[in-house]
């Protein structure tokens, strides 16, 4: 491990490079750059979800902290490590004070495994706008999470007008063993879909995303009802005179119900924010069945269509009136 | 209809098969406790399995679901590649039933065949059922009838899919094996007929069609214009465990060569199929397979061996003859060599060197390409001297994954050439863990997805290549000959390197 303390780019370029020598092997088998944006706060949190993501997938880590933007002096500190704290691979935690803070990409370029799909992920409250930050407008994916929004459905309706394809929010991850279940569970049944309802939450962004992706695949209008407890509660859908039903049940377990077959009970883990993130990283192309589930959770239309291209827009969170979340600093 | 719920575009979803029942007959051996329990258990952990799925135990056994449902438990404890959580495996546990019965015991085989129509109303199973018989071959026959009898390898009967798992050996020569398809074929439908290789189901040699056909790098150079020779290694360090039966009777040729070596040897052959469904791969490989001829010159191409004693791994080991149950005068082979053709455009002349073998230095499994040299090199002959031929290996096991060996120049005022190797290891660029074949396997058969397993007609088409070197062997030791010994912890016989030296060739040391 290599601690620098007020340092440059360069020089962690080189502490990283020499770390790599020292470690012996010069791995070649990177499979993609993670970046995580994270505040001071929550870097034990992220770290520990991305060294879990990173066991699945190899990955260079650059975790990038922004400090204090009205610092006078910009400064950097960084710290290098390979085989150590943060899993077998490669990782760079860098902490960015004062203007460097909204200049990171001029740190964070050189360091990005060559010719590797960049993944950005931002454990915190989403963006206003990705291109805002420029540690966004590089990546081939970007990770959001609207779940730690203040108002998450707002956040949701956020991303659906920012969106571009490429785009993913940790909310859609969640629904994956949901949506496995439904269609194990719907893979019997014949004829069309009369009625489909989703019962969560009130403004839970898994419940919006689920409700919106059933609307799109059914093509019925999914009734959303507002239950007590954590999260996503029960899907059900009807079709004709056969309802099936997967309702979370204590535990990790779920209850799936058959009209004319005996209940079972499947499992229905809460999963960890690193195998969500490591679910997130094994594909790499744009998500075709988000952008619609998005668009029809958020009466938005035309996403897929859009260019996977951004450009970034300077944006300057001390002086703005609307600072970012994303450039926003502890 | 289709489920509007699956998109081919939803790559998250994982592919689950219908409802089913998981029967295992002879579920108390060694193969299901040490590998299908435990794949079963990881298969749920990762909720592969569908709703509807039971586990249904057969075996020779007093014991009722409970005592198996406890020793299916610390199988999948001791077994399990995933971690062992208590609440999946007691999701599971409410799966799983025993049915106690011989072979020979038809009120139990009436009692399997009404148990299976009753889990389609508890478990919703709708008719479907995979049989995986984990029994000797001498036990096919009996089984089979069974089923034959209540019907319950009946699709039609059963209003669901009714498949059949079988493993290695499939025969001991041609005919037997054709004989065992016969039986098999038709008791089940063919296409209902899975025969296990568990070699398929590992990744990297799902690899090297990957390889092979979804580059631009390889293929144009993977012919005998730039291929010297190919040679396929399956080493093992250990001896014959408790199999000696088994093994006097079989040897190394009909254990390893005959199925898992020619399988590799396919792969690495064959033309890129028209696409990667079941049937086009069938073609491609029982082409290449039947293009495979057997060595002209058997007394040189076709080597065996047996260890002797030596020293293993800082231990000292006994003699094959010296081990349990075998003759003390076993003319058996663990050591088996063999020079191989395809005939066709793309490989002629070039020599397939496939060696397989127990009590070798270590445990290894490879298959590794042999480049030619450059047809011209522009460097003084002393610049190349450490030059080899660039070499493309592909590790099946262990440190799955692939080396590529090539020239490049010393640092330093002189003009030196020297070999270097590229390494590509699988686990670091994808997930950590590849699942385990036999967990992809059995879920294959479920899904009913038979592009990892080999057809009949292949396995008897990998006969018709070994049994004239049976044959061989056979009348050498009518003759009084017998396999050349090695010492136990050296890279088998004289022989085997007498057999490339006359090529001009010599082993790489894997």
């Amino acid at each position: 491990m290599t601690t620098l303390w007020d340092t440059t780019g360069t020089a962690v370029v080189k502490a990283l490079a020499a770390e790599r020598r020292q470690a012996g092997s010069v791995s070649s088998g990177l499979a993609l750059t993670l970046v995580v944006v994270v505040d001071e706060k929550n870097v034990a949190d992220a770290e520990a979800a991305a060294t879990r993501a990173a066991a699945q997938h190899p990955c260079r880590l650059l975790v990038v902290v922004r400090r204090r933007p009205d610092a006078p002096e910009p400064r950097l500190d960084a710290e290098v490590l390979i085989g150590g704290r943060l899993g077998p691979g490669e990782a760079v935690v860098m902490r960015m004070y004062g203007r460097l803070a909204l200049h990171a990409e001029s740190v964070v370029l050189p360091l990005l495994a060559p010719d590797a799909p960049v993944v950005t992920w931002w454990y915190g409250e989403p963006p206003n706008r990705i291109a805002h930050d420029p540690l966004g407008v590089f990546a081939d994916r970007r990770i959001t999470d609207c779940s730690l929004a203040a108002d998450e459905i707002a956040a949701l309706h956020r991303r659906a007008e920012d969106y571009a394809p490429g785009d993913t929010d940790l909310g859609w991850t969640r629904t994956t063993l949901w949506r496995a279940l439904c269609a194990s569970a719907f893979d019997s049944v014949q004829g069309p879909v009369t009625s489909a309802r989703v019962g969560g939450a009130p403004g839970h962004v898994t419940r919006a995303l689920l409700a919106g992706w059933l609307q799109r695949r059914l093509g019925v209008d999914v009734q959303v009802d507002d239950l007590e407890g954590t999260g996503l509660s029960v899907v059900e859908i009807t079709a004709g005179d056969v309802t099936v039903s997967v309702t979370r049940g204590k535990g990790s377990g779920a209850q799936l119900t058959r009209t004319g077959q005996p209940d079972r009970t499947l499992p229905l883990p809460r999963r960890e924010l690193g195998d969500l993130l490591a679910e997130e990283l094994r594909r790499l192309d744009p998500d075709e069945v988000y952008a619609e589930a998005l668009e029809a959770a958020t009466g938005s239309s035309g996403l897929a269509d859009r260019s996977a291209h951004r450009t970034h827009i300077w944006h300057d969170p001390v002086e703005s009136d609307d600072p970012d979340p994303a450039l926003t600093v502890t | 209809m289709s489920n509007p719920l699956r998109d081919p575009r939803d790559r998250r979803l994982p592919r689950v098969p219908d409802p089913c029942v998981l029967v295992v007959f002879g579920v108390t051996g060694d193969l299901a406790r040490k590998k299908l329990i435990p794949a079963v258990y990881d298969l749920a952990n990762r909720g592969l399995l569908p709703p509807g799925f039971v586990l249904l135990g057969f075996a020779r056994r007093d014991w009722g679901d409970g005592d198996f449902e406890s020793v299916a438990k610390e199988a999948a404890r001791k077994g399990a590649r995933t971690e062992f959580k208590d609440e999946v495996w007691q999701r599971l546990a409410e799966a799983i039933r025993f049915l106690p019965g011989s072979f020979d015991d038809d009120r139990a085989f009436d009692t399997l065949a009404s148990t299976l129509t009753e889990l389609d109303g508890t478990h919703g199973t709708q008719g479907n059922a995979a049989f995986y018989l984990s029994i000797p071959p001498s036990a096919f026959p009996i089984v089979l009838q069974q089923m034959e009898r209540t019907g319950m390898a009946d699709n039609s009967r059963s209003g669901g899919w009714r498949r059949v798992v079988v493993e290695k050996p499939f025969g001991h020569d041609l005919p037997s094996s054709q004989e065992l398809n016969n039986l098999v074929d038709k008791v089940f439908t063919a296409h209902d007929v899975f025969r296990i290789d568990h070699y398929l189901g590992k990744e990297t040699v799902q690899n090297m069609l990957a390889l092979r056909f979804a580059n631009e790098l390889f293929e144009p150079i993977w012919n005998a214009h730039h291929i010297d020779s190919v040679q396929i290694t399956m080493a093992e360090d250990v001896g014959i465990e408790s199999r000696a039966a088994f093994y006097e009777q079989t040897g190394a040729a009909r254990d390893v060569l005959q199925n898992h070596l020619l399988q590799l040897m396919a792969l690495t052959a064959m033309e890129e199929p028209a696409s990667f469904d079941a049937e086009s791969l069938r073609i491609e490989k029982r082409k290449v397979l039947s293009a495979i001829k057997p060595p002209k010159d058997l007394a040189a191409y076709a080597v065996r061996g047996q260890y002797d004693q030596g020293w293993l791994a800082g231990q000292r080991v006994q003699a094959y003859r010296a081990e349990k149950d075998v003759a003390a005068d076993s003319r058996t082979e663990t050591f088996a060599a063999v020079r191989l053709e395809v005939e066709s455009r793309r490989w002629a002349g070039v020599p397939f060197y496939l060696r397989t073998g127990k009590r070798l230095p270590r445990r290894v499994t490879e298959i590794a390409v042999l480049f030619r040299k450059a047809p011209h090199l522009p460097f003084a002959k002393t610049d190349t001297e450490e030059l080899g031929s660039n070499q493309l290996v592909v590790r099946v096991q262990p440190d799955e994954g692939m080396t590529l060996r090539f020239g490049s120049k010393v640092p330093g005022s002189a003009m030196e050439v020297r070999d270097v190797a590229m390494d590509f290891l699988y686990g670091e660029a994808f997930t950590e863990s590849s699942p385990e074949a036999y967990e992809r396997l059995l879920l294959d058969v479920l899904l009913g997805d038979a592009s990892l397993f080999p057809h009949n007609q292949e396995v008897e088409d990998s006969w018709r290549v070994i049994d004239p070197i049976e044959k061989w062997w056979a009348e050498q030791n009518d003759s009084g000959g017998e396999p050349e010994l090695y010492r136990a912890g050296e890279w088998g016989p004289k022989g085997a390197d007498d057999m490339l030296a006359r090529d001009g060739r010599t082993w790489r040391r894997p």
